[in-house]
């Protein structure tokens, strides 16, 4: 039991520093000898934990990112309705980045490096947001609850906000949002995306 | 298979459609009623486990038909 919890710990650890040299350098610049090295380890330690780099950055997304289930309680935690899943989610992405922003400088670099390390940070954490925005934007404009509208468009127009507002508030820490929570300011952008769609709230609960 | 109730095919649908279109189903049915969901999203098996945890209902069935999985949930 205790060699498995020094195994748990070791583990900890080499997340921890991955974690940090990721968001400070990206994905292709830092070493698997270079994280051995800070978390005061051979290489040979770090593989029996991790096989590849590859799968250590996923463990460190992993890691990083609210459980699975936070999001399905988020989303049955409450009415149903399109405007109330749509904040509940996103709080619960805003809030775990805001936790810990390293999540959001891993995502910028992973957008200069380019390729297949974007793409995967895309498909495992906004492509779940975006992909309900434009599903549940067509049935709404289906049932004639919202005017017609380019849901692709409206979906990428709300991820643009949320990353602007993550990033105003988390990695430039902007004077001039200094006086709203991040949590406000999105629930204030979800506002004014809503109008943007036409879509009316009161009506829609 | 006859004591399924209803169906949900939630195949295409990503989180947290399939859970909301299960929550919306399973509330109109009786207590004791048994909800068929077809899903495709790989989170699928994990979403259900934890929608069935949080709501109460019982998770009867979980497989992989391997094209799609399929679950069956107990209205509690």
């Amino acid at each position: 039991m205790a060699k498995r919890m020094k195994a748990a710990e070791r583990r900890a650890s080499i997340l921890a520093v991955a974690k940090v040299l990721f968001a400070d350098k990206g994905f292709h610049a830092v070493s698997v000898d270079e994280i051995a090295r800070r978390v005061g380890v051979s290489p040979a330690v770090l593989y029996q934990h991790f096989s590849s780099k590859e799968e250590l950055y996923e463990a460190v997304l992993e890691n990083l990112s609210a459980p699975r289930e936070t999001y399905v309680e988020a989303a049955l935690d409450g009415p149903d309705d399109f405007a109330s899943v749509l904040y509940r989610i996103s709080r619960v992405f805003i809030a775990r980045v805001e936790e810990d922003p390293d999540y959001f400088r891993i995502e910028l670099v992973s957008v200069l490096e380019g390729g297949e390390i974007a793409n995967r940070f895309f498909t495992s954490r906004w492509q779940s947001i975006v992909d309900y925005i434009e599903y549940s934007l067509k049935e709404l404009a289906m049932d004639k609850r919202i005017p017609a509208v380019n849901e692709r468009a409206a979906a990428l127009l709300f991820q643009g906000m949320i990353r602007e507002a993550i990033y105003s508030k988390c990695i430039v820490n902007a004077e001039r949002y200094k006086g709203v929570s991040l949590e406000k300011l999105v629930q204030q952008l979800l506002h004014l995306f809503l109008q943007a769609i036409g879509y009316k709230e009161k009506e829609n609960v | 298979m006859s004591y399924v109730n209803e169906e949900l095919d939630a195949r295409g649908l990503n989180c947290p459609l399939p859970i909301l279109r299960a929550k919306k189903a399973i509330a109109g049915m009786a207590e004791g009623d048994v909800l068929k969901v077809l899903a495709t999203d790989p989170g699928a098996v994990k979403d259900f486990e934890a929608f069935c945890r949080q709501t109460g209902n019982e998770l009867l069935q979980s497989q992989s038909t391997g094209e799609s999985f399929e679950f069956h949930i107990r209205k509690q």
